[in-house]
């Protein structure tokens, strides 16, 4: 006669069996990693060198601590507006064309030579003097440039939609 | 058929669709425009505005105009786009972008993705935060309101494709939200859980909690630390360029470590399939698919939530032996040993016939394919059945007399396209919710006409235009009598009978008893609703019936099906779009278990075992001799057992200690048996009589098919790796079957389906190649890979090509002694499935419904002074369980409903009876009887308040947004814009 029965007697491993199997897993993942795992030791023993390893271990080991240090600190109108400019920069540096700017930084590196070769010079120019320097091709050279310059300068270029402030016109 | 027009996009003439939005001519164009409250499966909704084009100078929505021939349309000038990134910038002030830290970054939330698009570098009206907190009150999913852009697809989904009608929007409020019944949180009030809302969800502001804090590498962080964090990334905001950039990077990063698999539900038959996302073996959430073909963006509560049971503590981890009182766990080879030494013994010592295999119809095609080769092929047995025995294998007889095939006549669509449905004997909505929503919403807004004939007035009766309480177990009458009404009428399709249907003179003359009068007096019908619903039937194009346990778990369940089908083939009801017979599949692979020949007389795809070609084909492939005679099916196999004749059974995840009939003679059998081996994720009830029981994989941990009620055949990908020392059934038993020699070398379930698909000819162009990701085929199908999404439309699988009226009379239901004074009633409920070995380890589902319980009517109550929580015991002449009571108004007088979620002291069939249908010896669940005595007068209810049950729906037709449109704060924004070329102001 099968009663029904609901005990379960689990095959516990012992102690020392369990840590048997233990260790061969983490043997086979350190024999599939070898290479990997010689390189990150290597890693570990130049930061510990470097006393870097103390400092990180402090860092992740309070982490939730730390990071909310972190983001208060940096949640301050100053900081981030230093972010802010950072961002900023980066990517206005990141939309100069250095192609296109090369000629002209050239151009001006010739306009500070000369301008370091005539540094004290007594000359004053006159309105008339300005017209009569147009023509020297050199001159109108750079003056075209400038207007340029200035005509690139006042046109708007995005592609992204610059939208003006509003306040909310609808809750909906 | 559609016409092609030409219209003048931005200046350029194309060619286009008659009666398509211009949205749905753009999408996936290079021209597409910004949409966001637009989603494929619920069509424009028109609240996000963010769509604005401009047709032959009119500003308009582009989701919800369609095309004329000769219009222009432009999507991109710059006074379009302005009135779009007005639109935008509304659902901005609504919604704050931190992508970054955001659950939902995961590449499909429509505001990232829009702004993106739209190249938005900067928000014009700041966010500002709505006043309310967020709703966190639901085990399953929470509300944000904060993020919450009143998009309404939740609205639309809740509304028009579950039609439960919880949600809405309270359009009237300063800064509306969602709100849900009228105004309650989310844990009390009518909710199912169904998961919709989260699913269509454009953001995360419903979001199933799964997800929350799991699925980003910098979600997870505390709250006070989060906040400062999103504020740095508002204030530092050079444009949102920079910080789409990073959330992107921070998307891709998580492909790493979520897994998104592709799976077939695990619980109905419906077959929904969808994306289970994965973080080791976390479930993070369920991810439905537009391109699911049977369920699309729809889940119930099981499939979207009820997944905990995969990861639960009680799952077995090894093998275990039976000794003494208690089981050992061992090793898979001391099991298999075991098993192939005691089978092999019993073999010898008796005859292979004192050897029986029960499959399941949890398991894939697969398992069952084998298990069946596994009995015949290796022990030499036809002792081979699942439990489909218990439920619907009445209805594939009552179709195989008439039409040929044992399956739904067609799909959901035709279920969904048809004019009238009628619903015998099933609690669709809680049986099968998802199927159940197509026809909630076809009712709702779709004029089709909803007939339910059933003892209960729940969810679908509630719904019907026509409900029908006929007497139980009369079905058969009534239906015949309409049946009988509309022929003497005139009304049948005679010209359909002569081309398609053999026996018609005969079968009229077997209809001469059913008279409205006696129809009238047997089911306690009136004369007018059996004549309603003859008129219904006539004036409707195309009619579908759908029938369950309530229909085939009576002593004459095969005949009723077969009624059912008479009346279908009689009034031209077949093989047209939109029309046949759904005996719909109570578990996920009732039908393939069947199809995959786990059944004591046909091998798979229905083919007799006494069928001496048959036979021989078989025996050729697989190499030995197979037995010539009928096997025993279930019923036979515990009667056989209790004679002394059968002594060794093989189950594999199948509870049938708690889920057959007549549990104490049941248990008693499993008691005598020599040998019992079963095969389960847990320790089953079934289990605990076991000497053997293997650990077996869940859908989650194997690849394999299971086909649903359509006959649709899916693929289940490997989500999980298997747990512990589990393994998949087809595994399993394919070591158990090499233990005795069978030398099978199946490295993959492809290579079963391949073997089966060569064998059986209705699954002759069956392959997993066919079946990749949600491709999935409905059989019969071709070699060439053609299959039969509506079956009948060239004649019926008989030699002449014509179907068969066959004629059928009326059996009386079981009779008991007067004293068995109440009708039980019994079956499913939405939340929990059967003995609940996988639901009631959910948390959240056991909160909502922690037992089961009995429903009582506010008449009996007040007789015999009943009340919520009262405890009763119930007593048949077979046995009794103790139960507590509900008072509600779903049942009526002397009937009592037991939903049969419980393998304790409450499992109802403790009550039920050894009675069967007297031609598939199915047992009579529902010819039940009883006395009712009371325990204990007062107690707590059963059932807590915040059951849905309880809940206060709110129906409307979708999110309303003309309320929207009313309020004196919205302008469209494609007025507050001016035409190129004209003056501003």
């Amino acid at each position: 006669m099968a009663k029904p029965i609901t005990h379960i007697d689990k095959k516990e491993l012992t102690e020392e069996e369990q840590r048997q199997q233990e260790l061969e897993e983490l043997q086979e993942t350190l024999l599939e990693n070898k290479e990997a795992i010689t390189k990150t030791v290597e890693l570990l023993g130049n930061l510990e060198k470097q006393g870097i390893l103390n400092l990180l271990n402090g860092l992740v080991s309070e982490g939730d601590q730390v990071l909310r240090v972190l983001v208060q600190n940096l949640d301050k109108p100053e900081n981030t507006q230093a972010i802010r400019n950072g961002l900023l920069m980066m990517s206005t540096l990141g939309l100069v064309n250095m192609k296109e700017l090369e000629p002209i930084l050239l151009k001006v590196n010739a306009g500070i030579e000369r301008v370091g070769e005539n540094a004290d010079t007594d000359e004053s120019t006159g309105y008339l003097d300005m017209v009569r320097a147009l023509k020297d091709p050199e001159v109108n050279r750079a003056v075209t440039l400038t207007l340029n310059f200035l005509k690139g300068m006042g046109e708007e270029k995005t592609d992204h939609q610059q939208n003006v402030d509003r306040t909310p016109d609808s809750n909906v | 058929m559609t016409k092609d027009i030409s219209v003048q996009l931005n200046g350029k003439l194309q060619t286009v669709q008659e009666n398509q939005s211009i949205l749905e001519v753009l999408r996936g164009t290079e021209e597409e425009v910004p949409n966001v409250c637009y989603h494929p499966s619920l069509g424009a909704i028109e609240t996000c505005d963010t769509c604005i084009v401009e047709v032959n100078g009119e500003m308009t929505r582009a989701c919800s105009t369609t095309m004329n021939s000769g219009d222009k349309i432009k999507t991109a000038a710059p006074h379009v786009q302005e009135a779009q990134v007005i639109a935008m910038d509304r659902i901005l002030y609504n919604h704050e972008l931190y992508c970054t830290v955001c659950d939902y970054n995961n590449g499909t939330c429509e505001i990232h993705n829009a702004v993106k698009d739209m190249k938005i570098n900067h928000q014009s009206i700041p966010f500002e935060a709505k006043p309310s907190e967020v709703d966190n009150s639901g085990a399953f999913y929470r509300y944000d309101p904060d993020q919450c852009i009143l998009c309404g697809r939740c609205v639309e989904a809740c509304q028009d494709v579950q039609v439960t009608e919880t949600l809405t929007i309270d359009w009237e409020r300063e800064r509306p939200r969602v709100i849900w019944d009228n105004d309650v949180p989310i844990n009390e009030s009518s909710c199912v859980n169904c998961g919709h809302c989260s699913t269509v969800c454009p953001c995360n502001a419903m979001m199933e909690k799964g997800m929350v804090g799991e699925a980003g590498y910098m979600t997870g962080i505390q709250e006070d630390t989060l906040r400062p964090m999103i504020e740095i990334t508002k204030s530092v905001e050079t444009g949102y360029g920079s910080i789409l950039a990073l959330s992107d990077m921070e998307e891709k990063m998580r492909d790493n470590r979520i897994e998104k698999t592709k799976t077939v539900c695990t619980y109905c038959g419906v077959g929904c399939s969808f994306d289970i996302w994965t973080k080791g073996r976390d479930i993070l959430k369920v991810e439905p698919q537009v391109e699911a073909p049977a369920n699309g963006i729809s889940t119930c509560v099981k499939g979207k939530f009820g997944w905990d049971f995969v990861n639960s503590e009680e799952r077995l981890r090894k093998p275990l032996i039976r000794e003494g009182d208690k089981f050992r766990e061992a090793e898979w080879d001391e099991a298999l040993d075991l098993i192939a030494e005691k089978m092999t013994a019993i073999k010898d010592e008796h005859s292979q016939d004192a050897l029986g295999f029960i499959s399941s119809s949890k398991c894939t095609n697969e398992d069952s394919y084998l298990m069946q080769k596994l009995g015949r092929a290796v022990m030499g047995t036809n002792n081979i059945d699942n439990c489909s025995r218990y439920c619907q294998t009445p209805a594939t007889m009552g179709l195989f007399r008439t039409v040929g095939h044992g399956g739904d006549a067609g799909s959901i669509k035709d279920i969904e396209m048809s004019e009238l449905v009628i619903v015998v004997g099933s609690n669709t909505s809680e049986s099968h919710p998802v199927l159940a929503t197509r026809v909630k919403r076809a009712n709702k807004l779709h004029n089709q006409k909803l007939i339910v004939a059933d003892m209960r007035k729940h969810e679908m009766a509630e719904r019907s235009d026509l409900f029908l309480h006929p007497n139980s177990g009369t079905d058969l009458v009534w239906i015949s009598a309409v049946t009988k009404y509309m022929i003497d009428q005139g009304w049948a399709d005679q010209n359909f009978i002569k081309e398609w249907v053999n026996g018609e003179a005969e079968f009229i003359e077997s209809l001469e008893p059913y008279t409205l009068e006696y129809a009238e007096e047997v089911t306690g019908l009136s004369q007018e609703q059996l004549i309603q619903t003859a008129e219904m039937i006539r004036d409707a194009k195309t009619t579908c019936v759908l029938w369950a346990m309530g229909v085939t778990q009576h002593i004459a369940g095969s005949d009723t099906s077969t009624a059912i089908s008479n009346l279908l083939l009689a009034t031209g009801n077949y093989g047209k779009p939109g029309t046949g017979a759904y005996p719909l599949r109570g578990h996920n692979n009732v039908q393939g278990a069947s199809d995959f020949g786990s059944m004591p007389d046909r091998f798979p795809g229905y083919e007799l075992v006494t069928d001496d070609e048959v036979r021989e084909k078989y025996e050729r492939v697989w190499g030995v001799d197979l037995p010539r005679e009928v096997g025993l099916n279930n019923h036979e196999m515990v009667d056989a057992i209790h004679e002394g004749k059968l002594k060794g059974i093989y189950l594999k995840g199948e509870d049938m200690g708690i889920v057959d009939s007549n549990l104490n003679y049941v248990q008693t059998a499993f008691e005598k048996l020599d040998f019992f081996v079963v095969q389960d994720p847990f320790l089953s009830k079934t289990a605990e009589f076991a000497d053997v029981v293997l650990p077996a994989s869940p859908s989650l941990e194997k690849d394999g098919t299971f086909t649903n009620t359509e006959r649709r055949i899916q693929r289940l990908y490997k989500t999980l790796e298997p747990y512990a020392d589990s393994k998949p059934d087809w595994q399993i038993i394919m070591e158990v079957a090499n233990r005795l020699g069978a030398n099978w070398s199946y490295d993959h379930p492809s290579e079963i389906m391949d073997e089966a698909a060569s064998l059986a000819p209705i699954f002759a162009g069956v392959s997993y190649d066919r079946l990749e990701n949600y491709e999935s085929l409905q059989w019969p199908v071709d070699k060439d890979g053609r299959d039969s999404p509506l079956l009948f439309k060239d004649g019926f699988p008989f030699p002449d090509g014509k179907a068969r009226f066959y004629p059928v009379s009326y059996t009386e239901p079981i009779t008991y002694d007067e004293e068995f004074d109440l009708h039980v009633n019994n079956g499913r409920l939405l939340e929990h499935f059967h003995e609940g070995n996988m639901t009631y380890r959910n948390e959240g589902l056991k909160e909502k419904t922690p037992s089961t319980f009995v429903e009582v009517s506010p008449q009996l109550a007040e007789d015999r002074g009943l009340s919520d929580g009262t405890l009763v015991r119930l007593t048949s002449p077979y046995g009794s369980i103790k139960i507590k009571c509900i008072v509600t108004d779903r049942v009526t007088g002397n009937e009592l409903y037991v939903p049969m979620n419980d393998s304790g002291d409450a499992a109802v069939n403790f009550l039920t009876s050894s009675y069967a249908d007297k031609d598939t010896d199915t047992p009579a669940y529902k010819e039940l009887r009883v006395k009712m005595e009371i325990l204990e007068e007062k107690g707590e209810s059963p059932l807590p308040r915040i059951n849905h049950r309880y809940g206060n729906p709110q129906p409307q037709i979708g999110v309303q947004v003309e309320k929207k449109w009313q309020r004196s704060d919205y302008t469209f924004p494609g007025e507050l814009v001016t035409k190129e070329g004209e003056p501003r102001g």
